[in-house]
């Protein structure tokens, strides 16, 4: 019912520009939007657009536009409400509507029964104000089009207006804003854009015969005023014609609110604009001074002033002053404050419920775990028994899921029943794989075995999954399955180390100084063991027995002996090592005194130019052949 | 890698290290430039003393074609030492007496001892008794370079001054000077 109480219809084939009043503007539009009247939907109006202007809501109705549009009075509205939506909740925003300013039942010409009235239910309030008017006092000419209050007084010198033609059926419970209206004709006349189907007849022009339009007040020839038209008139006074307006007219809760539906979202947009529309109060706009609504010098249409307008009115005209502002800012303040509370809130409650689903997840992983990890380490027992070290079935568990993790995957052992591994796929690709994630500070208390537990798993990063040994993987060949940064290396920089470790974390990344404790635990989870060697740079590398002092000393002497001295770059080459980590281990070769130099700068002709110490790339290694040298030359 | 040792055109027999390349080149290893070292400063007295020279340079390492060119630089293996380090094998000898800077507060050129100022002192005496000049006043150059070549022929002024300080420690000699520098009077052991 308030849609019919506090509305007006529109004719929604004109674009919302042309509609405005000359001192109104369209402020923002949102199309897709349904209108609920009071807590119902409104059947007509489920799919339009919606404009805000500086003084009035526009609903354009999308397929029926000329029939179901309706415009609102924005000075209606008490509160507004924002509801965001849940589900196949569509946005909405209420709005409140003061029961005090509803157009009392005869004025409002209702909406459903549009066509043939359409002169008639262009609501009061509007009309009024589409007539221009000659001020009494100073005799300017007040052009058409202005707001409602805005057409009240005059616009040269501030006067009110004061002449007006009592309407026989403007009713006393008026809004404010209709509460100076010319005249039943002006109402009827002044509004060319509408087109009138219902003409009866033109009016003839008394000076100059002219058949006019109904809709005009003065002789479009001549400019002489026009008689009252008895057909507008008559569609005016015509109630009979009103739905019934539903008894115990005192306005209640459901009546007094619309909602607008937003089906395609814009909502926050809109409410936003909206808000600002409201707090802006553009319609109280051009009042002069406090006491105009009731004081002013036309207190002839004080009888027709309802007591609520001035009841409503009074609280809304706040947009004066610095006061005015303060408590914009204050109000806007609050309402960030208030929507940045809602949001938390909600943020709060999607922790924990998230956090049951986490567990949940955890709880079914460990059990699959526990169940596939007895089960593949029976198989590896009976197939190949050689394999079984005490590190390989004490991290089995976590071997495979890290195997997982680098292939990004749903990859099991494969003895595992096709059930189980559907589950872990599943959670895997929800990111909820919970023997996957790394192991951080907070899941272990105790600071020992939290490094123990980072060695472990900095154990599978450097030489993969232990299930790769051994035995092959059906159907899992794909590049770096499983392979860890060390596997096929036998000596690997630090650095290049942390940084992979890192990267196959993802997640709480390890500061390096954690790092260098996990070294040292290092070689008890690792087969073959891998350790840890600084170099005298302070470079630090991890490497595999092979790769110890003493074995590449050996192999580099073996080397050096056959190819009769080599460059580092040859010796990085033989060695499968970068050249700056063999550099490294050929010079702590050289500290032993096994071996030594033979730098090309001391070349006669060509090799180092002038001796300048562009060593380095031009070293040659040589072994050292005299330790115990004999002189054999002269005495 | 067979190395082995070769006689130069002046009749110096180079040990076999002279050979391998690593030898021309300074090694960061502390212990295996020692090794390097000893070699390298037995080779340079060695050569000085079949070649009687006494002033080592650095230049001699710079520029080709000095009196030491047979040691410091090897054709056959495309080698030669680097100013840099001859001036380090400098620095050695000198701490280990068997060299002294010349002119002193410089470290560009010495004066290898391949004999001591010791022996070089005896060596003195024994060619003034041989001589019979004993008890004659000699100048330095007289002894340094005398009409008839001796083992002291070409010995430079500063190492003879020390050899003659050592015999007048011995009270075998006696400093004197004279007007045209100094002169020393040997006298017969006593």
């Amino acid at each position: 019912m308030a849609l019919r109480r506090y509305t007006t219809s529109i004719d929604g084939t004109i674009p919302a520009p042309a509609l405005v009043y000359s001192d109104e503007e369209v402020l923002a539009s949102q199309d897709n939007v349904g209108i609920y009247d009071g807590l119902q939907k409104a059947p007509d109006h489920q799919n339009g657009t919606i404009h805000v202007t500086s003084h009035r809501l526009f609903f354009v109705h999308a397929s029926r536009p000329h029939a179901l549009s309706f415009a609102m009075d924005l000075a209606h509205i008490v509160r507004t409400e924002s509801y965001s939506g849940l589900f196949s909740s569509s946005p909405k925003v209420t709005l409140i509507l003061d029961p005090d300013t509803a157009y009392d039942d005869i004025t409002s010409i209702s909406a459903s029964t549009s066509t043939l009235d359409i002169a008639g239910n262009v609501g009061v309030s509007d009309q009024v104000n589409f007539a221009s008017w000659t001020c009494e006092v100073c005799n300017h000419r007040n052009p058409p089009g202005l707001s409602p209050t805005a057409a009240k007084v005059c616009a040269l010198c501030g006067v009110p207006r004061s002449a007006v033609p009592s309407s026989s059926s403007i009713s006393s419970s008026l809004p404010s804003s209709s509460s100076l209206p010319t005249s039943v004709l002006s109402t009827r006349t002044a509004t060319p854009d509408i087109p009138v189907k219902g003409t009866t007849s033109e009016i003839t022009c008394p000076a100059c015969t002219f058949l006019n339009v109904p809709s005009r007040t003065m002789c479009e020839i001549c400019g002489t005023p026009l008689p009252i038209s008895t057909a507008g008139a008559s569609a005016k006074s015509a109630p009979v014609s009103r739905p019934v307006t539903p008894s115990g007219g005192g306005p209640n809760a459901n009546e007094s609110l619309i909602k607008i539906s937003f089906r395609k979202g814009g909502d926050k947009a809109f409410y936003a604009i909206l808000r600002r529309s409201l707090k802006a109060q553009a319609w109280e706009g051009r009042r002069i001074g406090a006491g105009t609504p009731k004081g002013g010098p036309g207190s002839g249409q004080g009888t027709t002033m309802a007591g609520g307008t001035a009841d409503t009115g009074a609280p809304r005209r706040l947009g004066i002053g610095i006061d005015a502002i303060l408590r914009n800012v204050e109000t806007s303040a609050q309402n960030t404050e208030d929507d940045l509370n809602d949001a938390f809130k909600d943020l709060d409650a999607l922790m924990i419920k998230a956090k049951d689903l986490v567990q949940l997840a955890e709880e079914l992983n460990e059990k699959l775990t526990t169940s596939s990890s007895t089960t593949t380490e029976k198989f590896r027992t009976d197939t190949v028994p050689s394999f079984v070290s005490s590190a390989a079935s004490s991290t089995v568990s976590a071997g495979s899921s890290r195997y997982e993790q680098f292939t990004a995957t749903t990859l099991v052992p494969s003895t595992e029943p096709e059930e189980a591994t559907f589950i872990r796929s599943s959670l895997s690709q929800l990111g909820l794989q919970m023997a996957n994630a790394p192991i951080t500070a907070d899941m272990i208390k105790d600071e020992r075995r939290w490094v123990e537990e980072l060695a472990r798993e900095l154990a599978q990063v450097l030489q993969g999954s232990p299930n790769d040994f051994g035995r092959s993987r059906p159907g899992k060949a794909g590049p770096g399955s499983g392979v860890g940064i060390m596997k096929r290396r036998g000596i690997v920089a630090l650095d290049e180390v942390w940084g992979g470790w890192n990267r196959a974390r993802g997640v709480s990344l390890i500061p390096p100084s954690t790092f260098l404790q996990a070294l040292p635990h290092l070689v008890t989870y690792t087969s073959p063991p891998i350790q840890t060697r600084t170099f005298k740079s302070g470079l630090m590398a991890l490497h595999t027995p092979p790769y110890t002092h003493t074995a590449f000393a050996a192999r580099l002497a073996g080397y050096l002996t056959i190819f009769d001295g080599m460059n580092t770059p040859q010796v990085a080459e033989e060695e499968g090592v970068a050249v700056g980590l063999a550099a490294e281990m050929v010079d702590a070769v050289e500290q032993d005194g096994t071996i030594c130099r033979d730098d090309l700068a001391c070349a006669i002709v060509g090799g180092g130019a002038g001796g300048a110490g562009g060593a380095g790339v031009d070293v040659r290694w040589v072994m050292n052949e005299w330790e115990g040298y004999q002189w054999d030359g002269q005495e | 890698m067979a190395l082995s040792s070769f006689t130069t055109p002046s009749g110096f027999l180079l040990p076999s290290i002279h050979s391998a390349p690593p030898f021309f080149t300074e090694q960061p290893n502390p212990r295996t430039q020692a090794q390097f070292t000893a070699q390298w400063t037995r080779l340079i007295l060695t050569y000085a003393r079949h070649r009687k020279l006494f002033m080592l340079r650095v230049e001699d390492a710079e520029v080709a074609g000095g009196d030491w060119d047979e040691i410091l630089r090897n054709e056959r293996i495309n080698r030669r030492i680097l100013p840099s380090h001859l001036s380090s094998l400098l620095d050695t000898m000198v701490a280990s007496e068997q060299a002294a800077f010349e002119p002193p507060k410089q470290s560009r050129a010495a004066i290898i001892y391949w004999r001591t100022p010791e022996e070089w002192a005896d060596a003195l005496h024994a060619w003034a008794v041989a001589t019979g000049q004993l008890n004659t006043i000699l100048t330095f150059y007289e002894i340094a370079d005398p009409p008839v070549p001796s083992p002291l022929s070409g010995i430079p002024i500063p190492l003879l001054r020390r050899a003659v300080t050592f015999l007048v420690k011995s009270n075998r000699a006696q400093i004197i000077s004279v007007a045209d520098g100094e002169g020393v009077r040997l006298f017969a052991a006593k």
